[in-house]
């Protein structure tokens, strides 16, 4: 049986050897233990049971539960290689595209479990969108980076309809009185920040009802961010939001809850202030009060 | 020493540069001098008013008109040929195959690119004599077989640069579609495609210059001296590259080796305005991509 202390020794452990940018994977595919706190909500918009994730051989998710609260910022944090990105891209089933990848487990939007085999990719990644780390907007105008999703998932019948659905999305991602004048210019000579928002408002613009974001926020200058976050917390009002971060303060600040991600194992969740305030496992005050990570 | 190392490679690759840029001027100029005294309007359109030839009123029989709108004809069908199937094959190669047999066909595509353009013209001929079998007198050697044949011979560089535009896009631009929920063929025709299409066109400019210049397989295939303007794709024609082969080893006059190397500067005119036109094409597209 592995304790928590013999993970800590072993050399895979990629904030202490330095292998920063790599899956870390152990062959451990047992759970370490129970995850600490409560995982589960009261009225759950999706819900994750028993999810083991594989990269052919090698574990890099193990037996998590967890579920996500309707209009909810879920902040998931833990050291580089814990798998809290490899999970969010459970969740819209992103990890299709990769070939070795394996996901056993039930996951579920509302009543629907996403991994059925009846399931089509296409209406679930409408109803979970997702913003990635680094602004990817299409070689496109502006509105065409936001009429995309609308018009391949033949969501408006005309081109009003259209012109509409890019102002409200522009709106909500508050990018629309900065760039209502030019829509027809390239959404790549955009600042980061304003990429970044754009890339938000092509994911709001099919409608979904969860938003993934993962590390939204690390390629952007403190005054981008701050915008971001704040735009974060206006969409909570409307979506559930799970965000992956590498910046704890930026945790702290937009979720309610926190996830603590180690080596594959969800280790403790709870209310943010507690986990921020009073870690309850030792591996996540380890990390909170920057012992490693 | 290391400064020097440094000094050695600047002025080695500078030295290999300089001297291939004074390759291509030599042969360049030296084809321009030589056959400078044989242009003229008639060397074209030889005794025949340029309008009528243009129209096609009266034939040109002893000018490079018919041979120059023989080779355009020629290049334009098998790019025709060639990048559909070209294009197609690229996109499955990258990305719908498994990876062994992306590793066997391509390896078997650049084999294809190696094959002599002798051994792709015989196979022509082989099908052409077979099909003149089949339907005695109304299939010889023409214009469709040498096009088809030409399209097989550049086919290899249309699927691997294909390959090659789609398999080196960043792999975030991959992903952002397909998680807006958009299909692997949506994806392929409204992003990667698009995206890549500079790198599609350079295969496709690679090929116009191959089938442009190639003699082999249009000699066995369908290419004569003299036809005058093939009316239908089933006719025999005329070819630049193979009236240079053809004047320069049966000339009997000095007119006529100068007429030949002329007919090889129009023939880098030729490719060169086609680089052009397809390099235009790609701003264009480019262009179209962006701002659509």
């Amino acid at each position: 049986m592995n304790t928590v202390t013999d993970v800590i020794t072993q050399p895979a452990f990629p904030a202490i050897t330095g292998q920063r940018d790599t899956m870390a994977v152990t062959k451990l595919d047992t759970p370490l233990e129970k995850t600490v706190g409560n995982p589960f909500v009261e009225k759950p918009r999706m819900t994750c049971r028993d999810v083991f994730v594989h990269y052919g051989e090698s574990c890099a998710i193990k037996d998590v539960s967890i579920d996500v609260a309707g209009n909810e910022v879920l902040a998931m944090i833990g050291p580089s290689g814990c798998g809290k990105s490899t999970f969010l891209r459970c969740l819209n089933r992103m990890n299709d595209t990769v070939s070795s990848c394996r996901v056993s487990g039930e996951i579920r939007l509302d009543d629907m479990n996403i991994y059925d085999a009846s399931v089509d990719v296409v209406p679930l990644r409408a109803r979970v969108g997702m913003v990635f780390q680094k602004p990817n907007p299409f070689p496109k105008s502006i509105y065409d980076n936001i009429a995309y999703g609308p018009k391949i998932h033949g969501l408006t019948r005309n081109k009003a309809e259209l012109d509409e659905v890019v102002e409200t999305s522009l709106k909500k991602a508050g990018l629309w009185t900065e760039v209502k004048d030019r829509l027809a210019e390239p959404g790549t000579g955009l600042s980061g920040g304003q990429q970044q928002r754009l890339c938000i408002a092509r994911a709001i613009a099919v409608s979904p009802e969860v938003i993934l974001m993962d590390e939204p926020c690390s390629a952007l200058d403190p005054i981008a961010t701050a915008k971001i976050e704040e735009l974060i917390a206006e969409l909570r009002t409307q979506y559930s939001i799970v965000i992956v971060t590498h910046a704890m303060q930026q945790a702290s600040r937009v979720s309610q809850r926190t996830a603590y991600f180690h080596l594959g194992n969800l280790v403790e969740v709870g209310a943010t202030e507690h986990i921020f305030t009073n870690p309850k496992h030792r591996l996540t005050e380890d990390y909170i009060t920057g012992r490693f990570g | 020493m290391i400064r020097f190392a440094e000094r050695f490679v600047v002025f080695f690759s500078l030295a290999c540069t300089a001297l291939l840029f004074f390759c291509i001027a030599v042969v360049t100029v030296y084809v321009l001098w030589r056959g400078l005294d044989a242009f003229s309007i008639s060397l074209i359109f030889g005794g025949v008013d340029p309008l009528d030839a243009l129209l096609g009123r009266r034939p040109v029989f002893d000018g490079l008109f018919p041979a120059i709108v023989g080779t355009l004809l020629l290049v334009v069908s098998a790019i025709v040929v060639a990048a559909p199937v070209g294009i197609a094959t690229g996109i499955y190669l990258a990305d719908y195959a498994s990876p062994r047999w992306r590793v066997t066909l391509s390896a078997l595509f650049d084999v294809l690119a190696g094959l002599p353009s002798i051994v792709i013209g015989l196979a022509g001929f082989t099908i052409t004599i077979y099909l003149h079998r089949l339907f005695p007198g109304r299939i010889g050697p023409c214009l469709l077989i040498s096009a088809l044949s030409l399209g097989f011979l550049v086919l290899p560089y249309v699927i691997r640069s294909t390959q090659l535009a789609l398999e080196s896009l960043p792999a975030t631009l991959r992903l952002t579609a397909p998680a807006l929920g958009a299909r692997h063929w949506q994806n392929i025709y409204r992003v990667l495609l698009p995206a890549s299409t500079s790198g599609i066109l350079g295969g496709i400019i690679l090929a116009i210059g191959r089938a442009a210049e190639d003699t082999a397989v249009i000699l066995l295939t369908g290419v004569v001296a003299s036809a005058g303007l093939p009316r239908s794709l089933l006719e025999q024609y005329e070819a630049l590259p193979f009236f240079i082969y053809y004047i320069s080893s049966q000339y009997t006059t000095t007119q006529e080796l100068e007429m030949g190397f002329a007919a090889a500067f129009l023939l880098l005119v030729l490719c060169g305005s086609l680089f052009l036109l397809a390099y235009g094409l790609e701003r264009l597209l480019a262009r179209r991509f962006v701002f659509r």
